[in-house]
């Protein structure tokens, strides 16, 4: 059967075309993986180039980066330090660069609102309180006669009308006398004495380690400090050369002062808010406050030096003899904002807000520890106000004055805040 | 306490797909290049009639090559600013501290402070600080200016702490500080390996155990010196808080004591800091970090929880 060899033959030749056909893809397809090979052991050189191209553009951004926050970060350091150098560099305004104090002005501002200090200083029991530690004895650097002493009051409502008003309060003449005693006088000063003064005679006779014995002759009066709260700086005196007409203007008004010792011996000198000859006003003696409530208190002195004390005190409120002899209304009626105080020889003095007088705790002390005010402790009459720093805590009150502008104040003068508030 | 850069213990788990954000610059242009590529010949393959070359071609198209390392950004913008104002201001803070502080330590004399010492009962070992030390910092003296700049600057850190911390609660930053369950465990582990006592750091992400107690107690710390600044500051007019801590000396010794803790941590951190490198340092001024990029984005550990 012809036909089916040939059907035979053709299968054949067709299974022949397809092994051909096969054989060729399956060469094409070998070349083509040996190409292939070739393309890959390229492609693996390529990506090598390109991913580290890829790296280091991200580690040019990096770099870019860097540069860019680097010279911002100079910027802002160089802008703070010019802030600092700004503060530093600033003039003075009461021995501290004017932004410094400008900013206790505005902290004493939001503190007043916030607080309007009208809380109230814990107390303690009394088995708590302890001695007071003695720091700084301006304006008590000799005894005070206690019979020749008066309390000024200026600014008094109807003063004329009263039996203790006199023409001129500043006529008023305190008896002094040397110290006695030193008392617990503490070295306190951070200054070695430079001379080793002795108070008292024979074997009641005690070194006075601020070497002064209390007559104004040791280091404080030398240049030396009384005080850590003094600035290192500033107690250079200043010599000043006077023009003539001012020396002459000078000497006037020290002969007109006569034999009176001239007031602000200490370092901030002389108060500008002192009162002029010629100031009408009260002098009250002691009865006219010891008639007052008396009151006691124990509370927490604080000095800004750091350290703070448990003490009894024994007193009047301030706020009673506000009371008593009240302030001078303005002619709208309001009543002025502040009150001024000084010590007899005017050489310390403090300013207080009439508000802070006010205070239920601001006490007008006379005795301390259960035992009469010490003249070291600025017998006879202290003042505590636990809402104030020990420094605005004024001894021996010569002068209280009602005024409508801001007083004078040592410490102020010398660096500290006005406010001083707690 | 490593600074984040050593992060050997890593979980490798995620996508190395470059963050775009990060990469804005050259690196990001040819990434999205390569991937536009692809996505035009997957889209036009269909419709075109191709030789069986060409497809066995397409067929075996590489990935695009990516870098190995990437930006991570790091430190917010925010926090790098408010991280550096605070260190002129914080040292401010404690030199004019030291300055009034100054005024309170007379130890030659007759009433060294009772409580800034190292001591028990009556026996001291150290008393703070001695003389040499206060006239090394020029102390004597100076103390209206260290009140002056120390109730000056008082704001700045308190604006600067209280606007770090809304940050971190409004940009969720926190959870990358604020310590974890694990976090003190994770921390003794740091701590041993920081010297030398065992090997292998436990896994972290932005911060290890360590650095989110440390960092987080800082902020406490600061807090805390706010908190007994005032009470020594107003301690009439805010006399329940003076009290609560203790009273007017009690907030002295811990406003004290928040201070030298403060000395302590810029020692450990500066020299953690020089022993992290440059890279970890650098971040901290440009806000970002050269990581490996097969290393997991810091944005899902912000965005967790």
């Amino acid at each position: 059967m012809s036909d089916g060899r040939e059907e035979r033959e053709e299968q054949e030749q067709r299974r022949k075309w397809e092994k051909e056909r096969k054989d060729r893809e399956d060469d094409r397809e070998r070349d083509w993986e040996h190409d292939g090979d070739q393309e890959r052991r390229d492609s693996r050189a390529a990506d090598a180039l390109e991913i580290a191209a890829l790296d280091a553009a991200v580690r040019a951004e990096s770099g870019r980066r860097t540069r860019r926050s680097f010279l911002a970060a100079a910027l802002a350091a160089a802008g703070g330090y010019s802030f600092y150098r700004w503060i530093d560099r600033s003039p003075g305004s009461q021995l501290i660069q004017r932004p410094l104090r400008k900013m206790l002005d505005f902290n004493a501002r939001v503190s007043h609102a916030v607080f309007e200090e009208r809380g109230l200083a814990p107390t303690f029991p009394v088995a708590k309180s302890m001695e007071l530690r003695t720091n700084g004895n301006y304006g008590l650097k000799m005894d005070l006669v206690p019979e020749t002493y008066r309390l000024q009051m200026v600014g008094v409502k109807g003063a004329k009308r009263l039996p203790q008003y006199v023409e001129d309060v500043t006529a008023w003449e305190y008896g002094y006398a040397a110290k006695k005693e030193a008392g617990p006088v503490e070295h306190d000063t951070k200054v070695a004495p430079k001379t080793e003064a002795t108070v008292g005679n024979g074997p009641k006779a005690k070194a006075d380690p601020n070497g002064d014995a209390g007559m104004g002759e040791g280091p404080m009066m030398q240049g030396g400090q009384a005080s850590t709260m003094v600035s290192a700086t500033g107690d250079a005196k200043q010599e000043t050369k006077m023009s003539p007409a001012f020396e002459k203007a000078f000497a006037d008004l020290k002969k007109a002062q006569g034999k009176k010792r001239p007031r602000g011996q200490e370092e901030a000198g002389m108060s500008d808010s002192t009162l002029d000859p010629g100031t009408p006003g009260l002098l009250l003696t002691m009865d006219e406050l010891t008639s007052l409530p008396h009151h006691e208190l124990v509370t927490e002195f604080k000095c800004i030096e750091g350290w703070s004390q448990v003490v009894h005190w024994g007193g009047y409120r301030l706020a009673d003899l506000i009371a008593k002899y009240p302030p001078e209304p303005r002619l709208d009626g309001s009543l002025p904002k502040y009150v001024y105080m000084e010590t007899p020889d005017g050489d310390y003095y403090c300013g207080y807000t009439l508000q802070a007088c006010m205070h239920p705790q601001s006490l007008l002390v006379t005795e301390m520890a259960g035992r009469p005010l010490a003249q070291w402790h600025g017998a006879p009459i202290r003042l505590h106000m636990p809402i104030k720093y020990g420094y605005k805590q004024i001894k021996r009150i010569g002068l209280i004055a009602y005024t409508d502008s801001k007083p004078d104040d040592y410490w102020t003068k010398l660096g500290y805040d006005w406010y001083a508030g707690l | 306490m490593p600074e984040s850069s050593k992060n050997s213990g890593e979980p490798v788990d995620s996508v190395n797909v470059p963050e775009a954000d990060a990469m804005d610059g050259v690196a990001g242009d040819s990434a999205a290049e390569a991937t536009e590529l692809v996505v035009a010949e997957e889209t036009v393959a269909p419709a075109v009639v191709v030789a069986p070359a060409t497809v066995a071609e397409l067929v075996e198209e590489k990935p695009p090559a990516e870098a190995t390392i990437r930006l991570e950004k790091k430190h917010p913008l925010a926090i790098r600013w408010m991280h550096w104002v605070n260190f002129p201001v914080l040292f401010t803070m404690i030199w004019s501290g030291l300055l009034i502080y100054w005024n309170d330590s007379d130890n030659a004399y007759r009433h060294p402070h009772a409580v800034y010492r190292i001591g028990i009962g009556s026996l001291t070992l150290v008393r703070m600080f001695p003389p040499w030390f206060w006239k090394a910092i020029n102390a004597p003296y100076h103390v209206t200016e260290g009140l002056g700049y120390h109730f000056f600057f008082m704001w700045i850190f308190a604006i600067n702490g209280v606007l770090y911390v809304s940050y971190l609660l409004i940009s969720g930053e926190w959870r990358v500080l604020v310590p974890e369950r694990r976090s003190l465990r994770d921390a003794l582990q740091v701590t041993l390996v920081d010297l030398h006592l065992r090997k292998g750091l436990p896994p972290q992400k932005k911060y290890n155990g360590a650095q989110r107690i440390a960092y987080t107690a800082v902020i406490v710390m600061g807090l805390g010196s706010l908190v007994t600044g005032l009470s020594i500051y107003k301690p009439t007019q805010a006399h329940w808080m003076t009290t609560l801590l203790g009273g007017y000396e009690m907030a002295r010794w811990e406003h004290f004591w928040l201070t030298m803790g403060f000395c302590a941590f810029f020692l450990v951190h500066v020299g953690q800091v020089i022993l992290a490198g440059w890279n970890n340092f650098r971040s901290m001024v440009s806000g970002v970090e050269i990581v490996p990029a097969a290393k997991a984005s810091l944005e899902e550990e912000r965005r967790a929880r």
